[in-house]
């Protein structure tokens, strides 16, 4: 309890106070202001190349190298699919060498790079996580989240209960069982449900998972319909699952009796709300996650943020935000981003332009 | 009995064999699965295995020489993409000349294992393992983080694969699967009645006797791993078609169960023997208890992939164990046969 005073007091210090590391409580003043043209090379390391989210996440992260002139370089590399576990963990080893001034990491291994990660930090590196985070918070920085993962379960229980009209059975279809994000998700989404008697009437019965491929994702969900005849919602929590599902349904004549929903890009998404199969579903801009996570690793590299619970800054065009305890990873740090974007046949078509 | 098992070749043996488990498996799975032995069932794994199927029958063409082909998935992946790009960008393009696109595109990837493999002298294994990874990596570079999704995809197209060609009760003959059938059984075909198609057997059993008996054999294996590209070529056309949206992702992990489904089928994996017919049916069977497992409550998530593993070494040991007691009982019959014409002999001579 006492810590959480502490930090809303910390919330409140400015650039003086923040500098001065460890010092009592003493001005009131506004978030640190990033300034600009300090010197430092980073890497942006997604979780593999050649997947559009992570693309837009570039896109924000160099507009945000741009506007800060950082006269550094920013990189952005990462593994290819087949390899993603190890060569994420070549790239970490790779950038301490090199003596890179941050890695800005969606993190694919699990707690499997923690090593790496923590020699990367001993050897002057900053390892911000975004995305997906690294599940223990060993060897990371901080961890600057899209949305709060305890509110993506609120929004799933959401648009189950609006497309199930508050009562049938829902299954979910994940990408891999060891996506630290996709399991916060799903923890989340489990807990919303039981706690809240408006949901009383939704039953979750299987949760099947689809490898983030096309193929296997397709296959899971008509294994779903056939297990489950009465199943009347397949959730999906990953873009490649939740058009996979909302296919395999349309290709089987089946969006009547069963409907998708979850996290999708409305560019994929777009031809299956309007039809009906996929009629809500959800994500946040990862153009403006890439910006934000590029001004927190530059902050963190240049020394203008010191990363402390408590510590407030400016991000340019997205404007304040405030590092504070992870609470679904106890002990960890987060930056939380939001808000999502609920899409409907309403709004869909404009954002897949 | 043992008549029988030595009348039918090796080959008609293990087709029965993989049949009988087959039915073996469907029959278990009707006592745990409620719902389970119908029209539905059918359809979903005709029209799963459809693209599996190509894909198998050229990783058999290429095994059968005593090689393997790791880059087929990537293979599948690329040409699924670029395919779908190309068709984006000129909606008029009729269907022929698209699947000549994809079938092209793809015997060019195999042609560049071909020539490291035959002309290189370098092991399939290290060759392929390299272009899976390369083929990929071009294909991350090609795609430039997009992805070709369904509604850049003219309805032709998207329609093809689930067009029901005709019907039998609630047993549903699906475009995908009747072509690909067909390829696979016009593969089959020639293997068994086209005499240069007899070299990629000859070759898996013994490449220095082939060589002495006037095989190019080079060539050979070049042109084995081209028409595996070009299948893997037409997998990507149907993949592109059945799912609509791709990344680059697709089709990966393709190339180890195209090997699992021939190896089920029982083509030996040192070449030389071995029929696409067998690679077919052991990929419906991985197909069969894979959608099954899911559906089966008594295994959970995490141990389906245990469950296909063990049942791909059940599967080889079977064969092996087999085929050794079959050679074995030919050779006894044989001894029998020549020891009774000497015992005959000698008789004569003494009298």
């Amino acid at each position: 309890m006492f810590r959480e005073e502490k930090m809303r007091l910390f919330n409140t210090l400015g650039i003086t106070a923040a500098l001065m590391l460890g010092a009592a409580p003493m001005a009131f003043a506004g978030p640190v202001q990033i300034e600009g043209g300090k010197n430092v090379n980073m890497v942006l390391l997604p979780k593999f190349l050649g997947i559009l989210v992570f693309d837009q996440a570039n896109d924000g992260a160099q507009e945000a190298h741009k506007e800060l002139k950082n006269p550094g370089e920013l990189l952005f590399v990462g593994p290819t699919p087949e390899n993603s576990v190890a060569g994420q963990i070549e790239i970490m080893t790779t950038a301490a060498t090199q003596g890179q001034g941050a890695v800005m990491l969606s993190n694919n291994t699990g707690d499997q790079i923690v090593p790496s990660a923590k020699a990367a930090q001993a050897a002057g590196t900053r390892v911000i996580t975004w995305d997906s985070p690294i599940p223990s918070g060993e060897g990371e920085d901080v961890f600057v989240a899209q949305v709060d993962f305890g509110s993506i379960g609120k929004v799933m229980a959401d648009m189950a209960h609006s497309i199930l009209g508050g009562k049938g059975q829902m299954a979910i279809l994940s990408a891999t069982p060891d996506a630290s994000n996709q399991n916060a998700w799903i923890a989340s989404l489990k807990e919303v449900l039981k706690s809240d008697p408006k949901y009383a009437g939704i039953e979750l019965v299987d949760t099947v998972y689809g490898d983030d491929q096309a193929e296997v994702s397709y296959n899971r969900a008509l294994g779903l319909v056939d297990k489950y005849p009465d199943l009347g919602l397949i959730m999906s929590p990953t873009t490649v699952g939740i058009q996979a599902s909302a296919k395999a349904m349309q290709d089987e004549g089946l969006c009547d009796q069963v409907k998708v929903s979850g996290l999708g890009l409305p560019s994929e998404m777009v031809s299956y709300t309007m039809n009906g199969c996929a009629p809500e579903f959800a994500l946040w801009d990862f153009r403006d996650l890439g910006y934000l996570t590029y001004y927190t690793a530059y902050g963190l590299a240049s020394g203008q943020l010191t990363g402390e619970i408590g510590e407030s800054f400016t991000a340019g065009r997205m404007g304040d935000y405030t590092i504070e305890e992870d609470p679904g990873r106890p002990g960890t740090k987060r930056i939380l981003m939001g808000p999502f974007t609920v899409y409907t046949s309403e709004n869909v078509e404009a954002a897949a332009k | 009995m043992g008549a029988l098992l030595s009348r039918l070749n090796p080959q008609s043996l293990r087709i029965l064999g993989l049949l009988a488990v087959l039915v073996l498996v469907v029959l278990f799975f009707s006592t745990q699965i409620p719902h389970y032995l119908n029209g539905r069932l059918f359809n979903r794994i005709s029209s799963s295995v459809a693209i599996m199927a190509l894909i198998a029958t050229g990783q058999t063409l290429v095994i059968l020489t005593r090689n393997i082909d790791l880059s087929i998935g990537s293979i599948v992946g690329f040409v699924a993409f670029a395919t779908g790009g190309l068709i984006s960008s000129h909606p008029d393009l009729g269907p022929v000349l698209l699947v000549t696109y994809s079938v092209l595109l793809g015997a060019a990837f195999g042609a560049v294992n071909g020539v490291l493999v035959a002309y290189g002298r370098i092991p399939s294994i290290i060759v392929t393992l390299g272009t899976m990874a390369l083929f990929r990596s071009a294909l991350v570079e090609y795609s430039d983080a997009k992805s070709i999704t369904t509604s850049n995809l003219p309805h032709w197209l998207v329609n093809f694969p689930n067009t029901v060609l005709f019907q039998i009760g609630q047993y549903q003959f699906r475009a995908a699967f009747v072509a690909a059938i067909v390829v696979v059984l016009l593969v089959h075909f020639m293997l068994n009645r086209f005499r240069p198609a007899r070299k990629l057997y000859a070759i898996g059993s013994n490449p220095e006797a082939a060589e002495m008996a006037g095989i190019n054999t080079s060539a050979t294996v070049f042109v084995a791993f081209v028409l595996a590209g070009a299948l893997a070529g037409l997998a990507g056309f149907m993949f592109l078609a059945r799912f609509g949206t791709i990344t680059v992702v697709a089709g990966l992990g393709l190339e180890l169960k195209s090997v699992a489904a021939a190896v089920v089928g029982g083509v030996n994996i040192f070449g030389g023997s071995g029929s696409v017919i067998g690679a077919l049916i052991g990929a419906v069977l991985i197909d069969l208890i894979d959608t099954s497992l899911v559906r089966w409550d008594m295994v959970s998530e995490f141990w389906r992939e245990a469950v296909l593993g063990g049942l791909i070494l059940l599967s080889v040991a079977a064969d092996t164990t087999l085929m050794r007691r079959l050679v074995n009982l030919r050779i006894s019959r044989e001894k029998a046969k020549f020891s009774k014409a000497r015992n005959v002999q000698s008789q004569e001579v003494a009298e």
